[in-house]
């Protein structure tokens, strides 16, 4: 009977997690450029995991991971727009459903609710994700001092890319 | 028999139940990658001194620096020191995130310089922490200025040499300070007392008030205060300086008051005469922008 009980239990932690799926190579692109300054940057190392089952899904990433081409932009966007020391990462955790996220999108500590269109197919296994969407800076607190709000933009557009991979595998 | 099973189902309730409220603690298992600590220091110089930092690959630095006349010298009639100012201007280039060339020149005993400087080591956080950034600086420095003793000297009699560790270390996101060993060598003394080799300990920090002002401090201990002895004694004294760094963009401003005038390295670091207690003071400038080269 214990044993059993035993496998049912062990078969059903595992039934739970293969509907787990995550990488940490997920590519998320941002710009905030403006016709005087091109603001660009990319990290290829965010964590992304998504659960089948509930449809929770979840992405985060380090902000000192994003790669920016000019070294001073990307001192200046860690220790000046985004304070990475204080607010080390960025997160959305949220459920996707028909075709949209809809969930907590934190970034510089605020979060906000957010509602965006995003694709999440599987393909050989893989869930492939993939969305882009705008934010307002303002929003998040991120506060960009007049003498370059010429230069900045006022919302960035964001685009993740991710392959999210079966747990269990 | 009964009650196992009872325990059991809870068990394997409680456990479904975690592994699906987990999903979101798997985002927080952060993979491997080091996270480098940045802007540690502002600029590439504290004060006089070097910070551990270096220009990014492809970022092309310049910075010009004045030192104005003494407090003690007619300060009004000598415009508060700027008609006697002194003046050194660098240029410099990041060949890659790491290494840093440059070339500077300095009016004082009209020297010029060439430097190289090497981030070996850099502080960051993450799967393998590492408490501190070391980085390695060489200068060679080339007096331009003739000679007075009426003594035909050689090309080398004019170098000199600084070598120079910086450790430095981030404490948190307003306070950082380094210890920076150093020697100092030069081809030429007044006398045959008078060591070639001098050894100096730089510590300096800065606390940011804010996200673009910052307080900086310095000061070296030196191996020898004294050249010759009797008439012909010459005394230095320990170099010291508080500043301001103000960051606007693509600049640096680096205002301070220390008790140095010359701004090559031997020379303020180990030979620097000014005596801050008679009040031998001394306002500056370092101004660096930079510009991004290639991309």
């Amino acid at each position: 009977m214990k044993n059993i009980l035993l496998t049912v239990l062990l078969v059903s932690s595992t039934f739970v997690s293969a509907q787990q799926y995550l990488t940490r190579e997920a590519r998320l692109n941002f710009d905030a450029g403006s016709p005087l300054e091109d603001i660009e940057a990319f990290t290829e190392s965010g964590s992304a995991v998504y659960d089948a089952t509930t449809g929770k899904i979840g992405v985060q990433v380090l902000m000192t991971s994003f790669q920016f081409k000019r070294a001073l932009m990307q001192e200046h966007f860690n220790e000046n727009y985004v304070e990475s020391e204080k607010f080390p990462k960025a997160s959305f955790k949220g459920t996707y459903s028909e075709g949209n996220v809809t969930g907590g999108l934190t970034i510089h500590g605020v979060t906000k609710e957010i509602r965006v269109p995003a694709r999440l197919n599987k393909e050989s296994g893989n869930f492939i994700l993939v969305t882009s969407f705008d934010i307002t800076l303002a929003d998040f607190d991120v506060k960009i001092p007049s003498a370059v709000a010429n230069k900045i933009s006022k919302t960035a557009s964001i685009q993740v890319q991710a392959t999210l991979k079966n747990i269990s595998k | 028999m009964r009650r196992s099973l009872y325990i059991f189902l809870l068990s394997l309730s409680v456990l479904s139940a975690t592994a699906q409220e987990d999903i979101f603690d798997l985002l927080d298992e952060e993979s491997e990658s080091a996270q480098y600590t940045y802007a540690t220091f502002k600029g590439t110089k504290l004060l006089n001194g070097q910070t551990n930092e270096t220009p990014g690959q492809g970022v092309l630095q310049y910075i010009i620096s004045h030192r104005f006349g003494s407090f003690t010298d007619e300060y009004l009639y000598n415009f508060f020191g700027l008609d006697n100012a002194h003046i050194r201007m660098q240029l410099d280039y990041g060949l890659s995130d790491r290494l840093n060339m440059g070339i500077g020149r300095s009016s004082v005993l009209k020297t010029s310089d060439v430097f190289v400087k090497y981030r070996a080591l850099r502080q960051k956080t993450g799967a393998n922490p590492f408490p501190l950034s070391l980085t390695l600086y060489s200068a060679l420095n080339y007096r331009g200025a003739r000679f007075t003793d009426g003594i035909d000297h050689n090309n080398s009699d004019r170098l000199s040499y600084h070598h120079q560790a910086v450790f430095a270390r981030k404490f948190n996101e307003r306070f950082s300070l380094l210890l920076a060993p150093s020697v100092v060598h030069w081809n030429l003394v007044p006398g045959p007392e008078d060591p070639n080799d001098t050894y100096h300990l730089l510590i300096g920090g800065r606390y940011k008030l804010n996200k673009r002002i910052a307080l900086t401090s310095e000061y070296a201990f030196s191996s020898n205060r004294r050249y010759g002895s009797g008439a012909t004694e010459v005394r230095f004294h320990n170099p010291m300086s508080v500043g301001v760094d103000i960051e606007t963009g693509g600049h640096v401003f680096q205002f301070h008051l220390s008790n140095t005038r010359a701004m090559s390295d031997p020379l303020w670091m180990a030979q620097n005469p000014y005596n801050a207690e008679n009040g031998s003071l001394f306002l500056g400038f370092n101004i660096s922008r930079v510009f991004t080269v290639d991309q």
